[in-house]
């Protein structure tokens, strides 16, 4: 499945630092996101595009991940090479999109 | 000192998220009648290099040029008792007051008492700065320190109706006016500092940027006409977020939850000049349609020091180019356009430091890009590349549109923009290293 099919997400920046936050759908859901997103899986999504650590922080009682790239934005949103401004609001799909297995399911 | 507050809480709208957001929320929360203050939110790193350069060519500008827009609506309410407090002074908040003042004395609102918070600029100080990277090459535009909440409460206590600043931490924008009706102290300044993080970004947490099912699933009517939040905070920091009444909308658990953590990085320590914030023990609940209530924020100690950005103008420009092909082999064609690129930078212009990729296809996402399924009807070959000087731009330039007559058939619709290259770095300076200041537009 898609981690996008049990929680919703967004992505911002500050400087360097890509920041993504994922919110589950329900109590179940949060679980299994806990469970089999972790910083690597998550590092795993992000390497295809953004360089750099990823460390995650959980809030369980939020339902909530919340993963922060530290050096994945270099030079800030603006000293990018991509098309336009702001690519970085899209990053979330990177995590949305990627798709996990659930053994225990 | 101020007045004793006459109601049980306070009412704060959040009329603007950035500088080019809508400006018809905060005139439909000054109509309501039931929002205490309203607080515009537009100051962006990048508003601020614009406004500093904007300054410099002219020093009675370099405030945002949307302040009249804004403030024209605005103004009269205020007169009524609706108090504005904004970041609209950019890199000049004093003239931002001044013309301010202007633009109420042509209302025929000369009483109104405007006052600008300066000091957040240290260009002075970046030697200073304890900046979080080796500064090696570029050249310094301009460093502003994120000022806190006592300079704008110390204005409201001087019985300020609107009150300009430059860069203040957001947050503590948004948590002044409550801060200082209320005189709340504590974790009650904490809630109000958080309630200032969940409003900054305007209709993001009313339904905007919110597009998962389950969640969100608001009409093109609904979300053309999106109200922004208010809150009302009570004297104990308990504070319910909501919408005026009839407005469209989503205000839920998850919507807030997504904006609560916005970028954020340690949710245990949301470092504001004001308090560092810990969301970790911060629950949301449900009370009515379209309405939220906090509970559970924590507030530690403020920081000792304070966070500078910088802007860091590095030598030449970044271009970015675009041409499109349409119709049958449109995907073909395109494909060939950027294997020629890809030959003829390197090789005639001696060029290395660029992107090629696909709009429609993956210039986004790039590697991340979901697979192809189909081949689109059109799409733009897009390259952006960094160059020494305008000259070699134009040259980047020159070579996509030479494509339209000696590369693949049909390329054409070409768009091309060029941008600074604009650094923000983040910096710290001591608490004492810096000092706010108001200054009256109109004497009180």
């Amino acid at each position: 499945m898609r981690i996008g099919d049990i929680a919703s997400g967004r992505a911002g920046d500050k400087g360097d630092v890509l920041d993504l936050t994922l919110v589950a759908y329900n109590a179940d859901d949060y679980q299994v996101l806990e469970r089999l997103v972790t910083a690597e899986q998550a590092a795993k999504a992000l390497h295809r595009v953004v360089p750099g650590e990823v460390v995650r922080y959980e809030l369980p009682a939020l339902r909530a991940l919340k993963f922060v790239a530290p050096t994945a934005l270099p030079g800030g949103v603006h000293a990018s090479l991509r098309a336009g401004l702001h690519w970085q609001k899209a990053a979330i799909w990177l995590l949305l999109d990627f798709e996990i297995e659930d053994p225990q399911r | 000192m101020a007045k004793k507050w006459p109601k049980d809480s306070f009412t704060i709208g959040a009329g603007a998220g950035f500088a080019g957001d809508r400006i018809e929320p905060a005139v439909q929360m000054a109509q309501s009648g039931e929002v205490d203050a309203i607080a515009l939110e537009c100051l962006a790193e990048r508003t601020l290099v614009n406004a500093i350069r904007l300054r410099e060519a002219n020093p009675d500008a370099g405030y945002d040029p949307r302040l009249k827009r804004r403030f024209r609506p605005l103004l009269p309410h205020v007169a009524r008792g609706c108090r504005v407090i904004t970041n609209l002074g950019a890199a000049n908040p004093g003239a931002a007051a001044r013309a301010t003042s202007r633009l109420a004395r042509e209302l025929g609102l000369s009483k109104l008492r405007i006052a600008a918070v300066t000091g957040d600029d240290v260009r002075d100080r970046v030697d200073e700065v304890e900046w979080t990277q080796s500064i090696e090459e570029g050249q310094w535009i301009g460093a502003h320190v994120y000022l806190g909440l006592e300079p704008m409460i110390a204005a409201l206590d001087e019985g300020a109706d609107v009150v300009i600043t430059g860069r203040v931490a957001d947050s503590s924008l948004v948590a002044a006016a409550p801060v200082q009706a209320l005189a709340l102290e504590g974790d009650a300044v904490a809630a109000a500092l958080t309630v200032g993080h969940l409003l900054e970004c305007s209709g993001q947490i009313t339904g905007g940027n919110l597009t998962e099912p389950g969640i969100s699933d608001l009409s093109p009517e609904e979300l053309a006409g999106i109200g922004y939040p208010i809150a009302d905070i009570a004297p104990d920091g308990a504070a319910t977020i909501r919408l005026l009444d009839g407005q469209s909308g989503r205000l839920n658990v998850a919507g807030c939850t997504l904006q609560l953590l916005y970028e954020v990085h340690d949710p245990r320590a949301y470092i504001t000049p004001d308090a560092v914030l810990d969301f970790t023990g911060v629950s949301f609940e449900e009370t009515g349609p379209n309405q939220v209530r906090l509970s559970g924020t924590r507030g530690l100690a403020r920081p000792d020091r304070l966070k500078v950005i910088g802007f860091l103008a590095r030598r030449g420009l970044i271009a970015d180019i675009e041409i499109a092909y349409a119709g049958t082999g449109a995907l073909a064609r395109a494909r060939l356009a950027a294997d020629i690129l890809r030959l003829r930078l390197p090789r005639e212009l001696g060029i290395s430091d660029f992107v090629i990729d696909l709009v429609g296809v993956d210039s986004v996402l790039g590697a991340g890009s979901l697979p192809l399924r189909c081949e689109p009807p059109e799409l733009r070959v897009h390259l952006s590349a960094r160059c020494e000087d305008a000259e070699m731009a134009q040259a980047v330039e020159d070579e996509i549109y030479a494509l339209t007559i000696s590369g693949p058939a049909g390329g054409g619709s070409v768009r091309s923009e060029r941008r600074g290259r604009v650094e923000s770095i983040t910096g710290f300076l001591p608490r004492d290293r810096v000092s706010a200041r108001i200054e009256w537009a109109h004497e009180p």
